[in-house]
């Protein structure tokens, strides 16, 4: 007993340290003021989407500087962040910025920090479809909070989890490619093609809406091909494609490392590519294949994402404008800035509405339809179906030489109202896009028949035959 | 006696007769079983194009595919395999030079060719492709110089501690990519534009792509050229003496630091090289670095560490048994099992572990 | 028992983290008992069957990761219900939480067993190589086996919690108060097992394998037990894990998972098993703290570029660099500096050793 009593002189000043310390850290980070409403932007700033980082905040932060008084720190650098936003006279604090890097346990553990640490009311986010089930699932758990999905595809959180505390105004992956399908059916005259997507989420989900889209119309998928996500070497699985002998032309919805090196493999196998006998998703032009990929597939229909480069309306054009306006040099008609900006603009009138309420009265008070930048169809608003998922304008693009020599995508066409469901043949029972999900089905979907052709930017009347 | 003995010869030759009777399993379905598979559903015979009897052309394409995939991980492998062998260290961080090394060609040769975007389109002439890779690989080399000088030269014996401190390197290397070259974004290098094209091939039959070609005659020329290096050179034989007995060969009066920050050098330029032929192949982005780290793993894990046979060899079982899964593995429905041709590369990569854990050609320390 | 002050110091330490872990839900806001406390223990957990491995039994396993996972996707598998409201994925069995409890923990000690015994007739490194293959195998597998999970895993699983536990979704500190259980269990059979026969031969496997092998040990029975016992705490903490978390995707038994928990156990320290909840513990802190930190906005200044990942690169090199044995091993250095380089605690691990590979 004497030596412990020896050492109280070291045992107690390290047990009170110990528990000071705790409780000091513990209330470090009390809540502030209780009207401030608390915003939490979640992004990817590693893996995969990591350069989404800057164009997501920027884009939500153009919206609250546009329409919420904000003011922004830097306009080279959206993450340095944005102070004074202000709704009606209730004042708004982004309180983090969340760090994903495409998976769901960094996802967890960025949600948690973000909604449940920093104590943010509302979550603008988050950028991939993984980390958005898991966002749905979470959602669920807390009514009290909302969230809106920032650019993620998967089609899961809208259609099959659904929380009424879950708000998604952009399209999902498969409604991206819608009229992709028809495309290919009666401008290229396809009528059997294979389809070569990641053995990931996002790459069935992409390639259910192009198989959808095209089977609907009265093509076949002859041949589905897997390869595992960014594979190093994709000549076998090349070979399974089969050539241009087999099929009438190739879908490809493969991403990161294997956009180019699988067109490569194609190109070493079966000899120069055609590019009318090759359609991409958004990966051959975005994300920086149309510096690596399109140049080789000038002419190929490539898939869209929701955006429209380059259209001429007058919406479009003062959409770009207040991007440039607060964050100058940012691509406006890039989708993961045009959704996240949508978002937080959303986000904006149903503060306005609930007065700065925020949980369910916020939830009630968001808006049902969105007037954004590229929709034309339904008054130029983009609306909610009863799953809280947008129904929306798309547009596919084609790839196209500028003049200064540079390829990028241009529209061709406008496919209005594409809904999530593909005219039913996408249920909340379905199971999620897969592998043999969905089949190849012929049917009637909402705008068949009603993709028009776009020229130079403007939607002309003349329907795709 | 002889009882004792013939029991001692099955059990030593148990695995043998197992590996053998696998390879003349798999021969016998490639070769003769395998069917070519229905429109729909199709049964464990059925395969893309069916057996090489029936489909002679993608057999051998298939093959050509495994020896040219082959000629890169050697050249990726034969530098970690150096570097491991000789220093017993893991360097985690070896995938990152493969990265630096793929960005560095690509920014170079950006520059050089001045065209950005276009690259793809126009005849990319042959210094325009190997001059970023040797300023690649000498970049890449001097970094390896740094971090051995700085991380690895004086905790030389405690594997564990170095691997951890490779690992902790290739954080913050995977993360300085991302912020200096091109965003992170996926890259590629051009090959010379004299590649791109398909040759005939007289005696097998097919037009291959001769780009590919050209990848199987680099790893065979980087292949010649560590043989001489280590079985011709001074250097060569110091290196190939530590790797058998490190004390023993430093207390021989050699300089054994030298040689060591030279092999070293070598393995890093090595990764970096492979890093642009992978770029010219493929796509060089953030997250190549754990793949190509893995790929050099399972070639060294099979081949042994340290054998410059054994990486040839084992890249050559890595990249056929890829090669020959993805096409060869049954096709039932959509959802069977070309795609699983990564996790069957593996389990066969636990299966070499299991029974011969210091791999083909290596020697258990 | 020896008077010795460093151990008397360090069970001093040991009580009083105890109770303040026990009076946590008072201490701490509800973020810090739910989040940061919580995680450390699972963690530790599992960062601890890594350690006994590598300190008691010679053996720097790089599978424990995977073993969790796999206890992790066995109970959501076979507990969760699917259908409408498609929270879980899976094959979604329903079975009674109990029993699928149960058999996620059996089934994962069994796999640890059967793996075990592939494994370990290597030593060292290739020890090392061949249970990242396994991580490999496995992350492989419950992505493309969409049947079994799929790349956005399965979810709802703290719905479904067996009886005597609770209903763990709406009560957060009964899944604190269980993992800090488990984490004291976890702990005190470690101590045991050192101690038993099996424990003393198995780091007489560990320093001198031939010998022991000449004497009639079962050298490879022996680690295969222990990484069979290693896959037990392993399991534990994998269903602790996705009670916590809610769910179990690809990602949780991923390359990166697996690195993140040898940086776990590394900082901590390999050498003593109380690194597993230290290195846990600071490891949760630096990734979330120093985030939005002014180290970050540092390197801007420097420009040097990076972001946090960086940072934390640095960080853990140093820890590397200036201390082999995490900061356990610290601890043990000061001690000798003020005992005057006298004994350090007697304890049966190796101290201030890194386990010398064969």
């Amino acid at each position: 007993m004497s030596r412990i009593s020896r050492h109280w002189k070291l045992l107690l000043p390290l047990g009170v340290l110990v528990v000071l310390a705790s409780v000091v850290v513990s209330t470090s980070f009390a809540s502030s003021n209780a009207k401030t409403v608390k915003v939490a932007i979640m992004t990817d700033c590693k893996g995969a989407f990591g350069f989404g980082y800057e164009l997501d905040i920027g884009g939500a932060q153009a919206a609250f500087a546009n329409y919420a008084k904000g003011k922004v720190k830097d306009p080279k650098k959206p993450s340095a962040g944005m102070t004074g936003i202000r709704v009606g006279t209730t004042p708004v604090e982004i309180v983090g910025y969340g760090c994903g890097d495409d998976t769901v346990p960094t996802a967890v553990k960025e949600t948690r920090r973000l909604m449940e640490q920093l104590g943010a009311d509302v979550m603008i986010g988050p950028l991939s479809g993984d980390e958005a089930v898991y966002v749905a699932r979470y959602a669920k758990a807390h009514p009290n909070k909302t969230f809106i999905i920032g650019t993620a595809g998967s089609q899961d959180p809208t259609l099959q989890i659904a929380p009424k505390n879950l708000f998604r105004y952009h399209a999902d992956g498969a409604q991206w490619n819608a009229g992709i399908g028809e495309l290919a059916y009666k401008k290229l005259g396809w009528r059997n093609a294979a389809i070569m997507m990641d053995d990931y989420s996002f790459g069935w989900t992409s390639g259910a809406g192009i198989i959808a889209d095209f089977c609907a119309v009265g093509g076949k998928i002859t041949k589905r091909v897997f390869p595992p996500l960014n594979t190093t070497d994709y000549s076998s699985y090349v070979q399974q494609l089969g050539g241009p002998s087999k099929v009438d032309g190739t879908f490809w919805v493969v991403g990161g490392t294997g956009t180019s090196a699988s067109l490569t493999a194609y190109e070493q196998a079966y000899g120069a590519i055609d590019p009318t006998k090759h359609i991409g998703n958004l990966f051959f032009a975005f994300l920086g294949a149309d510096k690596v990929v399109a140049p080789k597939m000038v002419g190929s229909y490539v898939g869209g994402s929701g955006t429209g480069p380059g259209l001429k309306t007058a919406k479009a054009k003062t959409y770009e404008k207040v991007i440039n306006r607060w964050y100058p040099g940012q691509p406006a008609a890039d989708l993961f800035l045009y959704n996240y900006f949508n978002a937080a603009w959303a986000l904006v009138q149903g503060l306005t509405v609930s007065k700065g309420a925020t949980g369910t009265a916020l939830q009630a008070a968001m808006p049902k339809t969105l007037n954004t930048g590229y929709q034309v169809s339904n008054g130029g608003k983009v609306k909610l179906d009863s799953r809280r998922q947008a129904i929306g304008d798309q547009y596919q693009l084609q790839l196209v030489k500028n003049a200064d020599g540079s390829v990028g995508p241009q529209m061709v066409a406008y496919v209005p109202g594409v809904d999530q469901t593909f005219g039913g043949l996408f249920k909340p029972s379905s199971p999620p896009p897969g592998r043999t999900q969905p089949p190849c089905k012929k049917l009637k979907t909402p705008w068949q028949g009603k993709v028009r052709i776009v020229k130079n930017g403007i939607i002309t009347n003349q329907i795709i035959k | 006696m002889s009882e004792r003995l013939t029991q001692l010869d099955v059990r030593r030759s148990l695995p043998w007769l197992v590996v053998g009777l696998l390879v003349f399993g798999a021969l016998l379905y490639i070769v003769v079983l395998a069917e070519p598979s229905p429109d729909i559903g199709g049964n464990w015979r059925s395969t893309t194009f069916g057996s090489a009897i029936d489909d002679w052309q993608s057999f051998t394409r298939t093959l050509l595919n495994g020896l040219t995939f082959a000629a890169l991980l050697f050249i990726v492998a034969s530098g970690f395999s150096l570097i491991f062998g000789l220093m017993r260290v893991v360097n985690m961080a070896y995938g990152s030079f493969y990265l630096v090394g793929g960005y560095i060609a690509y920014e170079v040769q950006q520059r050089m060719t001045g065209a950005g975007f276009t690259i793809p389109g126009i005849e990319v002439s042959t210094w325009e492709w190997v001059f970023p890779a040797i300023v690649a690989a000498g970049l890449v080399g001097l970094l390896g110089l740094v971090v051995q000088q700085l991380f690895l030269s004086w905790n030389q014996g405690q594997e564990l501690r170095q691997a951890l401190i490779t690992i902790a390197i290739s954080v913050i290397i995977a993360d300085q990519v991302i912020a200096h070259f091109n965003g992170g974004l996926a890259s590629t290098v051009t090959w010379p534009g004299w590649t791109n094209r398909l040759v005939e091939l007289p005696l097998l039959g097919v037009d291959y792509s001769l780009a590919r070609l050209v990848m199987l005659f680099l790893g065979i020329a980087v292949g010649i050229a560590l043989w001489v290096w280590l079985y011709r050179t001074r250097t060569g034989m110091v290196i190939r003496a530590g790797v058998d007995d490190l004390q023993m060969t430093s207390a021989l009066g050699v300089n054994i630091k030298r040689t060591l920050a030279i092999a070293f050098v070598v393995g890093s330029a090595l990764a970096a090289f492979g890093g642009v032929v992978g770029a010219s192949q493929g796509a060089i982005a953030p997250g190549q670095d754990g793949q190509w780290l893995l790929n050099s793993l399972v070639v060294v894990i099979i081949g042994g560490m340290g054998s410059l046979l054994g990486a040839a060899v084992g890249s050559l079982l890595y990249g056929l048994t890829f090669s020959f899964s993805a096409v060869y593995l049954p096709t039932i429905g959509d959802n069977c099992c070309t795609q699983y041709s990564i996790v069957f590369t593996f389990i066969l990569l636990a299966l070499v572990l299991a029974f011969r854990p210091q791999g083909l050609f290596g020697k258990f320390s | 028992m020896t008077r010795d002050p460093k151990q008397i110091t360090e069970r001093t330490i040991g009580l009083v983290a105890v109770c303040v872990l026990l009076l946590a839900p008072a201490l701490f806001s509800d973020y810090w008992v739910d989040v940061i406390l919580t995680q450390m223990l699972i963690v530790g957990i599992a960062a601890a069957s890594l350690i006994f491995l590598a300190a008691y039994g010679g053996m720097i396993s790089l599978a424990q990761t995977a073993l969790a996972g796999t206890a992790g996707f066995i109970l959501g598998n076979l507990a969760t219900v699917g259908g409408e409201g498609g929270e879980s994925k899976g094959l979604a069995l329903g079975w009674d939480p109990t029993l699928s409890l149960v058999i996620a923990i059996v089934g994962t000690v069994l796999i640890g067993l059967f793996f075990g015994a592939i494994a370990a007739r290597s030593t060292g490194i290739y020890f090392l190589m061949i249970t990242l293959t396994f991580s490999v195998i496995g992350f492989y597998f419950v992505g493309q086996v969409t049947v079994i999970s799929g790349f956005s895993g399965i979810g709802g699983i703290n719905r479904y919690t067996p009886g005597f536990i609770g209903d763990m979704v709406n009560d957060r500190y009964r899944l604190f108060y269980i993992a800090l259980g488990v984490a004291l269990f976890v702990y005190a059979v470690i101590r045991f097992v050192v101690r038993t026969p099996f424990g003393l031969s198995l780091q007489g496997v560990r320093d001198e394998p031939v010998r022991m092998s000449s004497l009639g040990y079962a050298v490879p029975l022996h680690r295969t037990l222990a990484f069979g016992l290693a896959a037990f705490f392993a399991a534990l903490s994998g269903v602790l894990l996705v009670w916590w978390q809610g769910q179990v995707a690809p990602g949780d038994v991923g390359l990166p998972a697996t690195i993140d928990l040898l940086v776990v156990a590394v900082i901590g320290g390999l050498a003593r098993i109380e690194g597993a909840w230290v290195g846990a513990l600071a490891f949760i802190l630096i990734g979330n703290y120093i985030r939005d930190s002014w180290l970050t906005r540092l390197l801007d200044d420097l420009h040097i570029g990076g972001s946090f990942n960086t940072i934390i690169g640095l960080i853990f090199l140093l820890i590397v660099i200036v201390s082999p044995d995490g900061l356990v091993g610290l601890w043990d250095r000061l001690w000798g500096r003020i005992q005057g380089g006298g004994d350090s605690d007697a304890t049966v691990a190796p101290a201030g050793a890194v386990p010398r590979e064969v």
